[in-house]
């Protein structure tokens, strides 16, 4: 896949979500979505770890990569 | 976070549902007043204003770090366990113990403001085990045992050499042909390929991170930065981040940027350097007391990007792109390619036989520079009939090595009654191969050959001086340039020859099974409990196995690098806002705001129990039922300098002759030794009486070794394990179960008792690793990380106070309760004695000092397996003596504000006088630093 078949999705993906988020949810209605299972990342201590046991062992690139850190994996 | 609401009770509009303390929130009530839709209802209005309130900490979550700066004031500690399954090497005698990764996490944040907040996180990594140097075919043999030839014949002095000597049979379409190893017989190709491993002994990582994060109403920044250090490998890093909120923070979009700058220094392997062709590097090596150092430098600049977006009521979504951009030493400098050289002239002589390859390993090249791009997609989505949450994600990346990945994951997330959380969860990946990834690869080309001149005579060289060239005439005379005869004798001739055409090459090459194509799928789950007060208990398991057969697409054709391996892992976390907040009951604890005019009850003595040398342990007790504390305690202690005999500084020469055993003088002493303990101090009184404790241990130990003036010489051809480039120990120790009990108690006085167990967490088993292929056996004694043994751990506690002077005694004692532990040894006892008193320079400002006197035995028994027995402390007998120290320290209770109810310590612990049993090195001091909190 090249980059712009990325941008591609990347658009879509940004278009559909500006779509959506048309249809209004008000402050009072957010309840379910301010509970701690719909936060995007639940458990961050977990998923860290988890993280690094990756991308010492696999190949991918990272979204978040610009926190830095996780040395050399060397193993 | 620890933000809790009742459900709602009728499942409609929100405004039906109420938060247990409503105080939990005034800083996000003022931030988000302009957001307010108005409503006829004032109530209402603020229950959408806390809503619209509490919905912002969902959308901040974008990734770990983040997390840090949403939510309330907090710490957090975590423990995990990552162990690999052992590899399949095809019948090759297996003895390597798996990879293992401990890693100790600890990370807090902190509001300096209502919206500045600062956090940080300390990581401790220690790995071991054995891991793929390179890959070679199975028919090469490469864990053939090498045979040498002594008085009684062959005998075996050794196993695994990086590559076989005799080469590889390769029929002619180049297939390697399987002989048998005992005669040789050739049984037919053989295609099969297999990793090989080399130990490595364990090696710890730290990495400390540093964030400050600034909030406004709709937009936040943050910026960090921090480091990470091994031997071999140190990077620092830096980052700015931030956050913008739309559409009535509808929409959220987040952007970072960062930059990290590495150091590689890799010592190479001992066991395997001899084999390892490094030319390609041969600039970047340098020859350092007897080891290669391979150096190289890389940078990383990363950025992204981000979006976060409620869909409805009941579901989000959140997509994130990731560019990484990396250049310099990319390779791992620990591993090689396997490249066997065929003769071209043998290859085209028209035959069918078998020809021969020459079989070598070449330190892997990878392309310089790598460009990444990752795109991830979230979904969410709440099940409102179980209150679950589903998520989905989806992630793809490419890069410019050809590498493009899928990965699939799915979580359940299932409150349960009682404050449980259970998390089932499912995760697919699968990746391309890279572009320059094979697992060996064959040239055509000798490695090395001879070199001839413009007449077809051999050429020959100066080894002393690799410029001067001759040649020989026919009566094998050597002649220099202009033909004349040369006198041989001063000279070391040797045939000059030419190296393989690295341009023959691909010029890229890595056998590194991370950048073959494959699959993995992994499993696991997350148990978590929110108890009352702010505190969250999680675990988690996780099993994950590789598969070349997963690959999407077809099998990646390396099915002899699958593996397996499973994490486990426990976390603490602490809400300090909660712990602050008056509980459900409106019950306000006071004690920790003590003044002097509290008339709660407390005893007078209350606060000097707080503000003992950070040093001491079990000096206090909670007084009120149900009461915690939660406590970190950080101990550093150095010797170095002089070994002692007895009381006086030895000479060298004295050590090598009675420092070890008549049979075996002392070769080697340590020049110093550090060692760093963390511990996690966790307390519960169920009762005024009695207290709970429980005391899990964290240690990382260093040392490093010189060669003793007069020492014995070494025996030809054995090699010594130096230890000049230090050695580390870590990670678990040992942990303390006690229970302390209250005696006596009169205002001003009171006395209590300590009855615990020392728990044999601790490895007493750890290894030197094999260098040089020799077994490096028991790691000295002091270097263990527990005892081995279980130990009954009594102490007695006397503590005093008036005005602003406080004081104590304390007499403890370690009893080992086994005669010897797993590896045949048990530590000696101890018996200690302390005193101290304390004045009270501010009302939340102490200041101590203390005396201690230690009296420990020596080792009972020795390791009932091989240890190298290089110096005294490889010897029973030296360790344990008495020991007098002097502390001085301070002690900080925060009295009010944002931090107030912490309690921090430090202590240093001056050495006054040592006599040591046999032979040790001096002691230097040690530090204690504390922090605890109680609720």
């Amino acid at each position: 896949m090249t980059l712009k078949q990325f941008l591609v999705i990347l658009s879509i993906l940004v278009l559909g979500t500006v779509i959506s988020g048309c249809a209004h949810v008000a402050a009072w209605e957010r309840g379910h979505l301010a509970k701690p299972q719909m936060a995007i990342d639940p458990y961050p201590l977990q998923n860290h770890i988890q993280l690094h046991n990756y991308s010492s062992r696999e190949a991918a690139a990272s979204t978040h990569s610009a926190d830095g850190g996780g040395g050399c994996g060397c193993y | 976070m620890a933000v809790r609401y009742k459900k709602p009770s009728n499942g409609s509009h929100g405004g039906s549902y109420l938060i247990h303390n409503k105080n939990a929130f005034p800083s996000q009530l003022n931030k988000t007043g302009g957001h307010a839709k108005a409503t006829t209802c004032a109530s209402k209005t603020l229950q959408a204003l806390t809503s619209a309130a509490m919905v912002l900490p969902g959308l901040l979550l974008t990734t770990a770090h983040a997390t840090e700066v949403a939510g309330g004031d907090r710490i957090n500690f975590q423990f995990s366990r990552y162990q690999e399954g052992k590899r399949n090497l095809f019948g090759a005698p297996n003895n390597f113990e798996p990879i293992r990764a401990d890693v100790l996490h600890g990370s807090g944040i902190f509001s300096l403001t209502s919206r500045a907040k600062f956090s940080f996180s300390y990581t401790q990594d220690v790995w071991s085990g054995a891991t793929p140097i390179t890959t070679s075919p199975l028919a090469a043999n490469p864990y053939q045992s090498i045979l040498g030839n002594s008085s009684s014949g062959a005998t075996v002095v050794g196993a695994s050499p990086l590559i076989n000597p005799q080469g590889l049979l390769l029929d002619r379409d180049l297939n390697p042909i399987m002989q048998d190893p005992v005669s040789g017989q050739q049984l037919g190709t053989d295609t099969r390929s297999v990793l090989v491993l080399a130990s490595a002994s364990p090696e710890v990582r730290n990495q400390a991170n540093f964030r400050l994060g600034y909030e406004w109403d709709d937009a936040a920044i943050d910026a960090s930065a921090g480091f990470s250090l091994e031997n071999d490998y140190r990077s620092s890093f830096g980052n700015l981040g931030g956050r913008m909120d739309f559409n009535q923070k509808l929409t959220s979009v987040k952007f970072g940027a960062g930059y990290t700058s590495s150091n590689i220094s890799a010592i190479l392997d001992h066991d395997s350097a001899p084999y390892l062709t490094k030319t390609a590097f041969s600039r970047q090596i340098e020859t350092r007391g007897g080891s290669e150092i391979l150096h190289g430098e890389r940078q990383d600049w990363a950025a992204n990007l981000g979006l976060s977006q409620v869909l409805t009521q009941h579901a989000l979504i959140d997509a994130n792109l990731g560019y990484t951009h990396s250049s310099g030493f990319l390779e791992n400098p620990y591993k090689a390619m396997t490249v066997i050289f065929v003769d071209p002239d043998v290859l085209n002589d028209g035959l069918s036989t078998p020809v021969l390859g020459d079989v070598r390993a070449l330190l892997e090249q990878r392309p310089n520079q790598r460009n990444q791009w990752a795109f991830s997609t979230k979904y969410i989505q709440h099940i409102t009939p179980l209150d679950a949450a589903l998520h989905l994600n989806y992630k793809f990346t490419t890069d410019d090595w050809g590498i493009n990945t899928n990965t699939f994951s799915a979580n359940w997330i299932q409150p349960l009654p009682f404050g449980w959380t259970i998390t089932p969860r499912i995760r697919y990946y699968s990746q391309d191969r890279a572009n320059f990834y094979d697992p060996f690869l064959v040239s055509q080309q000798n490695f090395s050959s001879r070199a001839f001149d413009s007449l077809g005579r051999e050429i020959w060289v100066n080894a002393l001086n690799p410029e001067m060239e001759f040649v020989r005439d026919e009566n094998f005379n050597l002649l220099d340039g202009e033909g004349n005869p040369v006198d041989e004798s001063m000279l070391n001739v040797q045939p000059k020859t030419i190296a393989f055409d690295s341009e023959k090459l691909p010029d890229n090459f890595s056998s590194d099974h991370r950048l073959a194509g494959f699959g993995s799928l992994s499993g696991g789950f997350t148990l978590s409990k929110q108890f009352a007060k702010g505190i969250a208990l999680e675990a988690g398991f996780e099993y994950y196995t590789r598969a070349s057969s997963m690959k999407l697409g077809g099998g990646g054709g390396n099915s002899f690098a699958d593996f397996d391996y499973y994490v486990a892992n426990a976390a603490l976390k602490l809400n300090l806002e909660s712990l602050r907040l008056p509980t459900s009951g409106g019950r306000i604890h006071h004690h920790h705001h003590h003044n002097e005019n509290d008339k709660s009850g407390d005893l007078p003595a209350l606060h000097h129990m707080h503000n003992q040398p950070a040093g001491l342990m079990f000096g206090h007790m909670l007084d009120k039922a149900g009461e915690f504390m939660v406590g970190y305690r950080f101990m550093y202690s150095r010797s170095a300098g002089n070994l002692l005999h007895g009381t006086k500084a030895a000479h060298d020469q004295l050590i090598v002759d009675q420092g070890c055993s008549d049979t075996a003088l002392c070769r080697f002493a340590p020049t110093y030794m550090d060692m760093k303990m963390h511990m996690l101090d966790i307390m519960y009184a169920p009762t005024k009486w009695l207290n709970l404790m429980v005391m899990p241990q964290f240690m990382d130990m260093e040392m490093n070794l010189r060669e003793l003036d007069g020492r014995p010489p070494p025996v030809p051809d054995v090699h010594e394990h130096t230890g000049i480039a230090g050695h580390t120990t870590g990670i678990i120790g040992d942990t303390n179960i006690s229970a302390l009990i209250k005696l006596y108690e009169i205002p001003g006085h009171r006395i209590h008792a300590g009855i615990g167990v020392n728990a044999p967490t601790g490895k007493t088993d750890l290894q030197l690793r094999r260098i040089a292929k020799i077994d490096g056996g028991s790691i000295h004694f002091g270097m263990q990380l527990g005892s081995g043994t279980w130990d009954f751990v009594p102490s007695l506690t006397y503590t005093g106070e008036h005005n602003r002077w406080s004081w104590g005694a304390q007499v403890n004692g370690v009893k080992r309760m086994e005669n010897r532990n797993e590896s045949g040894y048990r530590l000696g006892d101890i018996f200690q004695a302390t005193t101290w008193g304390g004045f009270d320079l501010t009302n939340w400002l102490t200041a101590s000092i203390r005396g201690v006197y230690t009296i420990q035995d020596s080792i009972h028994g020795d390791f009932n397996s091989f240890n190298a027995r290089i110096g005294p402390m490889d010897f029973p007998v030296n360790y344990g003596g008495q020991f007098w120290n002097v502390g001085f320290g301070v002690n900080a209770m925060i009295p009010g504000g944002r931090f107030s109810g912490n309690h921090f310590g430090f202590e240093w612990l001056q050495p006054v006088s040592t006599d040591v049993n046999g032979f040790q090195l001096d002691r230097k001091g040690a530090l204690a630093a504390s922090w605890s909190y109680r609720f």
